[in-house]
């Protein structure tokens, strides 16, 4: 009775203790720690447990080994990104808010524009020698300062079915990164595959719901000499539905009218050897050199061809990089020690070792065997790479490209982009009003 | 026939014939199972698929063989089971789960039974507002809710690291539509159990915990089973406030949580996806089936006036 | 952040005692008393929940009401400005343009109009099915009730393969026995709709049917012996005996389900993407405010939302009330 209210009470005066204990000490973020070393803190954007984290983790080991004397620490902290909230991006912004964020976090390139112009990003451009920016294959630039550095480069291509364009007469001899296919011999060999009664090529026309499709598709709009925004990335009114870029979405509206790739393929048909092409980013080739064995036993039964061009040559690029942050740490000199060490040769290369993406750097020399898919990645970053469209409307940008994609089987183009670049120019006009 | 000898005898119901009876029986049987196969069929899919390798699976679409497990294989059916239990230490996360959830409840009950039992029996100066205030804040949605909950659990009461569970159990605590249950159905106790016990000299919290708490077992028990399930399938929130574990200390997430960063990871394949989603149901599954009871009870007691 | 809850607090408290003084200003014109010591012991009993909930409902929910006000861009939280009603014109502007809002609009009604029926008639005829003794009826209603443990999630990536277009979709495999040829269900204006409300209406039936379940039970069998000796045949003591009994669990049922419905979100983000013909009206307010990180719209639309719901929840109420 008495007592039991008594030890309500109490409870409830404990939680308020612990509450105001915890509001109001907490840890003081100075920058040092208690040996005097100056702490920088950088944020990962993966689960600890994966590969690619415990990559990140040697190379910050190092780090804190190398540069003990000169009592400079690194801290890392994983947050992966969980599907849909995009809860990578809240816990940033949290941070923000809360005056923690991290020195140096990951990003996803194409948020490089959104990002730097909310002022979350520092400036680099000056930070880092242009000697050293040559040396990368993108760099992530917004109104010509320098806001990132990648932590690998992500490429993409036409893996093949070896076997099927043997049937099929198909002789890809000679295409090259350098020397790529275009259009119309790409259709041709389309052509070639139906006719043996295999689906032509899996184009992804159905990864509409997150950043696969646009990702895979958008080089063929800069391949035809299309575009999708100005370099303000304000304007997409005349660009986005220009007549080349109707012309990239034309050929891969022709590809489904023709009955060379459709929506209805199955996310494994290709690896169950019922498609001749597969369009797809390097993370596929560690598939096909280990899951599928029934139709892939090994490298002799598939191979990789480039993007075909048009009116000039394009493939994809961009991925996750490191900036650093425009925290309370005012004093950058520590924080740029690390993104040095973390973009550094010796860095890319040990990542990208363990995660079998490409390098960043163009001074990682993995000596790729000429003909191998990963020297034609490799090769056509150098030669062909163009980056997705920089704008502070990028997720509407993508949003839309989804739309139009999905879309092309029964729209026009000229209509379907017609919507999208409304969509996306009064999306922009919104933001220009907000940033001022 | 039947009609005019049950006028002239009221008590008459005529029989039904054994064999009329069978008949129905057996007809109410072979609609039930056609309808419990329509209702199951997807998660026969699903427990299908996690008997399979990435490659039966790709070959078994399309075809009939979609609904058997792999029985091709029958020795490497359960590997899939093994990968997801032993590399992904799926039970520290199951744990984690029935911990948070047996804390939630018991404090959901004394906080919400308490103010569910004052709302329904007790009077006071402003009861009006609180009233007025379940009833709306039932109504209103909670996903914009997500961001301003954010800052207040992170920046203005700063749980951070460790501290973030109490960030992820207080809210789970705290249910206006637990209180609404109580309310009704502790407003169906008949005043009667109260006032005996006044009479012996229990006070309000001696009635409430020795005469009302007893009464409430199908209540407690409705209100326990959402509880579980409620936290046992939340993975959104937790996500967002815990971090993630250290190097070899134990880790904080529940497990639906760790399911959708589990399915996330390269080289995962659809059998194994379909494994975890089916381990993490199969508790869910047995509570539901073994308080089902409970729940309909509980409904049905708490009169449900909205 | 701090000081703004501590006004909120102090807002909340006078409103409180306002009505608390309100009260004890009627009770003493009818001569009635608070006991001081029962109050105070109810106020005690209360403290806990109202701390929490203040904490962990009012609040996020008043602050959401806050931002609707303001041009809040997630990118940039400390540049946060009232901006009072741009956000509503800009609304029904996007409105009038027929463009994706309302678009998302029309879809939410078209499932709302179609699962709430479909979900509660379901539930009812699977609640009279399995409202028997008997193992066999006991086994059904687990059947039935499977589906709903399965969380939204994944029942839609579940549903996903089963309407796969092509012949690797289940659906179109099973009607390909039939020589029906396949069909992209989801990606058919004329069909996706329609898909994904069967589907939720079958992941959710379980639910509703075991509470009419619970709802039957509260039917006194003398009822239907009374109904029976009249001569009533299994319909009419459908219609004279339980239908009415089940009336205020009826109730309770069509304002829930209706209130889910309205906010339906998982299906379409999982299942389509951010389609025109399968925005709903939350996934709008989730694009806007997450993807697009316009925070301050997004609480507009929201507080427009929990508007219309409240409404036609109130009309709800009175409606059905009235028959009675």
């Amino acid at each position: 009775m008495k007592k039991l209210l008594t030890s309500i009470l109490t409870i409830f005066l404990a939680m308020a203790m612990v509450f105001g204990m915890t509001a109001c000490g907490g840890t003081e973020d100075t920058g040092t720690d208690k040996d005097g070393n100056t702490v920088v803190k950088i944020m990962f954007h993966v689960d600890k447990t994966t590969t690619e984290a415990q990559a990140y983790q040697k190379r910050i080991n190092a780090f804190n080994a190398a540069y003990k004397d000169q009592k400079i620490k690194a801290q890392p902290m994983f947050k992966a990104r969980t599907a849909g909230a995009s809860g990578y991006e809240t816990e940033l912004l949290n941070n923000q808010i809360e005056g923690t964020l991290a020195d140096i976090v990951t990003f996803d390139a194409p948020n490089t524009a959104a990002y730097a112009k909310s002022g979350l990003l520092y400036d680099i451009s000056k930070l880092i020698p242009q000697e050293t920016q040559n040396k990368f294959y993108s760099l992530n630039k917004y109104e010509g300062k320098l806001y990132g550095l990648p932590i690998q480069e992500s490429s993409a291509g036409f893996f093949y079915n070896k076997k099927i364009f043997a049937q099929a007469g198909i002789n890809v001899d000679g295409i090259t990164a350098e020397n790529p296919w275009d259009f119309a011999k790409f259709k041709e060999i389309c052509g070639k595959i139906k006719a043996v009664g295999k689906v032509a090529v899996d184009m992804r026309i159905d990864a509409v719901k997150d950043e696969t499709a646009p990702y895979l598709l958008y080089p063929f709009i800069y391949a035809a000499g299309g575009s999708f925004t100005d370099s303000t990335g304000y304007k997409a009114e005349g660009y986005y539905n220009s007549a080349q870029t109707a012309r990239g979405f034309q050929f891969i509206k022709d590809l489904i009218s023709a009955g060379y790739t459709s929506y209805e393929i199955g996310a494994t048909d290709f690896f169950t050897g019922k498609v001749g092409m597969y369009l797809s980013s390097g993370w596929t080739i560690p598939d096909l050199d280990n899951k599928y064995k029934a139709t892939f036993a090994s490298r002799d039964d598939w191979g990789l061809l480039p993007y075909p061009k048009d009116a000039v040559a394009a493939s994809a690029t961009g991925s996750w990089s490191y900036a650093i942050t425009n925290n309370h740490h005012k004093d950058k000199t520590a924080i740029v020690e690390l993104l040095n060490w973390m973009t550094s040769a010796e860095s890319s290369k040990a990542i990208t070792d363990a995660t079998g993406m490409i390098p960043a750097r163009k001074d990682v020399n993995n000596n790729y065997a000429q003909g191998t898919p990963e020297y034609t990645l490799l090769k056509q970053l150098e030669v062909s790479g163009k980056e997705r469209p920089v704008t502070v409307a990028y997720p509407t940008f993508s949003t839309t490209f989804n739309q139009i994609i999905s879309g092309l089987g029964k729209g026009e183009v000229s209509a379907l982009l017609a919507s999208a670049t409304k969509t996306l120019q009064g999306e922009m006009d919104r933001l220009q009003k907000l940033h001022g | 026939m039947d009609k005019t000898l049950s006028k002239t005898l009221p008590n008459f119901r005529p029989k039904k014939t054994p064999a009329k009876k069978t008949v129905k029986e057996i007809i109410y049987h072979v609609v039930g199972i056609v309808l419990s196969l329509i209702f199951l069929f997807p998660i026969i899919y699903m427990i299908a698929t996690s008997t399979k390798s990435e490659s039966a699976y790709a070959s078994s679409l399309g075809s009939v063989n979609m609904f058997l497990p792999d029985f091709a294989n029958l020795g490497t059916m359960l590997d899939n089971y093994k990968n997801v239990l032993v590399n992904y230490d799926i039970w520290k996360y199951a744990l984690n789960s029935f911990l948070y959830a047996i804390i939630v409840i018991v404090l959901n009950v004394i906080i919400n039974g308490l103010a569910g039992y004052v709302m329904a029996k007790l009077v006071f100066p402003g009861k009006k507002l609180l009233s007025f205030l379940i009833i709306f804040l039932i109504v209103v949605p909670v996903e914009t809710s997500i961001i301003p909950l954010y800052s207040i659990v992170k920046v203005m009461l700063g749980l951070k690291q460790q501290m973030s569970v109490i960030g992820v159990i207080l809210p789970a605590s705290i249910s206006i539509f637990n209180i609404f249950l109580f309310t009704q159905f502790f407003e169906g106790i008949p005043k009667e159990y109260e006032e005996a016990a006044r009479i012996d000299g229990a006070n309000t919290m001696g009635v409430f915990m020795k005469v009302i708490m007893p009464l409430s077992k199908p209540i407690i028990a409705t209100v326990a089973v959402f509880c579980f399930i409620g936290v046992w399938n939340d993975y959104l929130w937790p996500s967002m406030i815990l971090p993630s574990a250290d190097e070899g200390a134990w880790p904080l997430l529940p497990i639906q949580t760790a399911l959708i960063s589990i399915q996330s990871i390269e080289g995962i394949t659809t059998g194994e996806i379909m494994a975890s989603l089916i381990i993490t149901s199969i508790p869910i599954f047995i509570i539901y089936v073994v308080a089902q009871k409970y729940i309909v009870q509980g409904f049905g007691t708490a009169g449900l006036k909205m | 952040m701090f000081n703004t809850t501590l006004i909120i607090l102090a807002v909340f408290i006078i409103v409180f005692l306002g009505f608390a003084v309100y009260d004890l200003a009627v009770a003493k014109k009818r001569k009635q008393v608070y006991r001081a010591k029962s109050s105070l012991t109810a106020y005690l009993m209360l403290l806990p929940a109202v701390i929490l909930a203040f904490l962990f409902i009012l609040l996020p929910i008043l602050y959401s009401l806050g931002y609707a006000f303001t041009d809040y861009y997630l990118l940039k939280p400390n540049e946060i400005n009232f901006v009072w009603f741009d956000n509503f014109k800009d609304f029904f502007e996007e409105l009038s343009t027929k463009g994706t809002l309302y678009n998302a609009i029309k879809n939410t009604l078209v499932f709302v109009v179609g699962v709430v029926p479909l979900q509660i008639g379901l539930a009812l005829l699977l609640s009279l099915f399995v409202n028997r003794d008997g193992v066999g009826s006991k086994i059904f209603k687990v059947c039935f009730f499977a589906p709903v443990v399965i969380s939204l999630s994944v029942t839609s990536f579940l549903w996903l393969q089963i309407l796969a277009p092509g012949e690797n979709g289940l659906l179109n495999a099973l009607l390909g026995i039939f020589g029906i040829p396949p069909h992209d269900w989801l990606k058919d204006p004329n069909t996706a709709m329609p898909c994904i409300i069967i589907l939720s209406a079958w992941q959710g039936c379980g639910y509703q049917m075991l509470i009419f379940l619970s709802g039957l039970s509260n039917i006194r069998k003398e009822l239907y012996e009374a109904a029976s000796l009249d001569g009533a045949n299994g319909w009419r003591k459908f219609w004279l005996v339980t239908w009415p009994g089940l009336r205020s669990t009826f109730v309770y049922i069509i304002i829930t389900v209706f209130i889910g419905a309205c906010r339906i979100l998982t299906q379409p983000m999982l299942m389509t993407g951010y389609m025109d013909h399968t925005v709903t009206l939350s996934y709008y307010m989730y694009q806007q405010g997450y993807v697009y990180r316009w925070v301050g719209y997004s609480s507009a639309v929201a507080l427009l939302m929990t508007i219309f719901i409240g409404a036609i929840t109130l009309i709800q109420r009175r409606i059905f009330r009235e028959e009675k």
